[in-house]
């Protein structure tokens, strides 16, 4: 009886070893070269969840040398294990129109728990000033 | 009588467990999150994640600009295929042709090809006609042209699949030099297709 009991407690343990939670280690320079133009995000959180796990760090822009937007997104993992998500920018006019993009991708992306990384975007016309980027979580 | 009945009963719960299994056709986003991923084959969504990659990184280069009379005009080369599948490369060159000229970054001639055969051959006519009739070139030479290479990997652990595709581009301009090139890798794994990313 005693032995029925452990066997599925060991094989939940065995479970858990598996799929269990993995964190990225880093190390970078502490004194940075690069100056990032930070600049001041709006946020729609319809997905608390995600939001929790995945956080947005915080957004920087700087242009091409072709003059066009280029967009980067630094996200954190608050989680200590594995998420997977999908993203899209759009793009839009100083009219605050959509510009049509044929190739606006939904990216399907993933980051490890406790992980940091960044994700961007170059705009597809000279006359985009804004973006939105749009978030999902996988299961 | 009861024999009939409880048959029939059995027939349409059956039918409908059977129906309700399959889902309706109906429409999706091309390249959205609802579009079927097979491991062994190159998706649609493939194609636009790695046209839409590659675009960014050509555009983010800035190589386009640097011609002396803007927008760059472009040759489309030899892309080979080497995958176990027959696929048209059209499927990934003609979205970069698109997005390049729908942003002002390049044109590409429809005149000129390998082996001297122009995708529009009516348009090669007219301008041969043209530049006879004048007496000069009317063409303008490409600055660039685009060749490429897509390549597929696989493996196997068990049941489970795995398949990258290597999308490979590069630019070369009238020097003979690849001023330019990127490379986007997809790889999926799994047992068998699904829906969904």
């Amino acid at each position: 009886m005693k032995k029925l009991i452990l066997l599925p407690l060991v094989l939940a343990a065995g479970l858990a070893a598996f799929t269990g939670c993995t964190t990225v280690n880093t190390v970078e320079n502490a004194n940075k070269e690069g100056q990032r133009n930070m600049i001041a995000d709006q946020r729609a959180i319809t997905d608390g969840s995600l939001a929790r796990k995945v956080s947005i760090v915080g957004v920087n822009t700087s242009m091409t040398p072709g003059g066009l937007l280029r967009v980067q997104v630094e996200l954190q993992n608050r989680t200590r294990s594995l998420k997977r998500f999908v993203y899209r920018f759009e793009w839009f006019d100083a009219n605050g129109m959509q510009v049509n993009n044929i190739i606006s991708a939904q990216t399907p992306d993933s980051i490890e728990g406790m992980e940091s990384k960044f994700i961007s975007a170059v705009a597809p016309k000279q006359n985009c000033t804004d973006f939105r980027v749009k978030f999902l979580e996988l299961n | 009588m009861k024999k009939q009945l409880v048959l029939s009963l059995a027939l349409v719960s059956g039918a409908a467990f059977i129906s309700g299994c399959a889902s309706d056709a109906h429409y999706v986003e091309t390249g959205g999150r609802e579009n079927i991923v097979n491991v062994g084959r190159i998706n649609i969504q493939d194609y636009i994640q790695a046209a839409d990659t590659l675009v960014q990184d050509l555009k983010g280069s800035g190589v386009l600009t640097k011609v002396a009379n803007p927008p760059a005009v472009l040759a489309i080369s030899r892309i080979v295929n080497n995958t176990s599948q027959q696929l048209d490369t059209d499927i990934l060159i003609k979205k970069i042709r698109v997005s390049l000229s729908n942003g002002g970054q390049a044109v590409t001639t429809t005149t000129m090809g390998i082996g001297g055969h122009a995708e529009d051959p009516l348009a090669k006519s007219i301008s041969d006609e043209t530049a006879f009739m004048n007496d000069q070139k009317t063409t303008r030479l490409p600055d660039f042209s685009l060749s490429g290479k897509i390549i597929e990997t696989t493996a196997r652990a068990g049941s489970t699949r795995q398949s990258t595709y290597s999308f490979q581009l590069s630019l070369t301009d009238k020097s003979g030099l690849a001023v330019w090139e990127g490379e986007k890798e997809i790889t999926k794994q799994g047992a068998r297709s699904s829906v969904g990313f």
